[in-house]
């Protein structure tokens, strides 16, 4: 019987491109983990959250950042909708399955639901990146309105699109790996428009 | 001729329409789905004696306001939630707009 060795292979082929004011690099190595509170369980996640990672749960639009637990408190907490959150951090192959690192924090206070292989991680950075893209994004991304730390689920061409300011000049957008390719594609060329 | 002229206005119009979300501040309307008339939410009892004759009401009668009218839509692609927009049919005004669950909630609704 043969033996299968399957190696994970980044949705994008680990893209980079850079050109003047504007980089575009795939996230590879990002864990995405869905995390839904359950009914009239609200006191408890918070408390578990605030236990395991130390840090508050996001309103919606909101971003924060473990203080603790797992990952050296590099984890991010972004609020997406009323009562849900995406949970993201840095995956290296030795560790834990997504899941399990969050669900081993969280136990019952919450539905976890791991995404890692759903979304493709683009982070777009530089001086232009906001030119870039204030032609495809419909969301007003003025640092005063859009400040770091603030999340937005929104459509670019079309395709659904979480936008999330990481730094002044620096954005990390996912979306569906199914369209990866569309997606890399309007981005990429959103930065030809203004650099070519 | 003049038909057309009038839906391409209309479609022109919505296409700039801004829905000012109660958590997200102001989207564009091209992020939303609309359902319909917000009465929807009030679902009749599926067990009461005249469940035949409340639900046919539910279904197919519908006002059909020219003027202010509520009416639910759906943030599909931003945070799947669904709003209870006040707008003017006439006009395409929205004096107000605010979280399904709240409008539900304060009619005695669980969800």
């Amino acid at each position: 019987m043969s033996n299968f060795n399957f190696v994970p292979q980044p949705v994008l082929g680990d893209f980079k491109h850079e050109s003047k004011g504007v980089s575009i690099v795939e996230q590879t190595k990002l864990a995405i983990v869905s995390v839904a509170c359950p009914n009239d369980g609200d006191e408890a996640l918070v408390a578990s959250v605030q236990n395991a990672f130390a840090c508050s749960l996001p309103d919606v639009s909101s971003v924060e950042v473990s203080n603790s637990g797992p990952y050296n408190g590099n984890v991010r907490w972004l609020g997406l909708q009323p009562q849900q959150w995406f949970v993201l951090f840095e995956q290296s192959a030795e560790q834990s399955a997504p899941l399990t690192v969050i669900k081993d924090q969280l136990g019952d206070t919450a539905y976890c639901t791991d995404q890692s292989d759903s979304w493709v991680s683009l982070e777009v950075s530089g001086p232009l990146a906001i030119n870039a893209l204030e032609r495809i994004c419909p969301i007003d991304l003025h640092l005063a309105v859009f400040p770091v730390g603030t999340v937005a689920r929104t459509s670019m061409e079309h395709l659904s699109v979480i936008i999330t300011r990481t730094g002044e000049d620096q954005f990390l957008m996912m979306s569906a790996a199914s369209s990866a390719d569309s997606f890399l594609h309007a981005i990429t060329q959103s930065v030809r428009n203004i650099t070519a | 001729m003049k038909k057309v002229k009038v839906l391409n206005q209309i479609c022109i119009e919505l296409h700039h329409m801004i829905i000012n979300h109660p958590l997200l501040g102001p989207r564009d309307a091209a992020e939303f789905v609309y359902l319909g008339d917000a009465s929807l939410i009030n679902r009749p009892d599926a067990s009461g004696d005249n469940a035949a004759q409340t639900f046919y009401q539910y279904l197919y009668l519908r006002d059909n306001p020219a003027g202010e009218h509520k009416e639910l839509w759906y943030h599909e692609q931003g945070d799947r939630s669904w709003l209870v927009v006040t707008r003017n049919t006439l006009t395409h005004e929205i004096s107000n707009v605010e979280m399904a669950r709240d409008v539900a909630r304060a009619a005695g609704g669980s969800t």
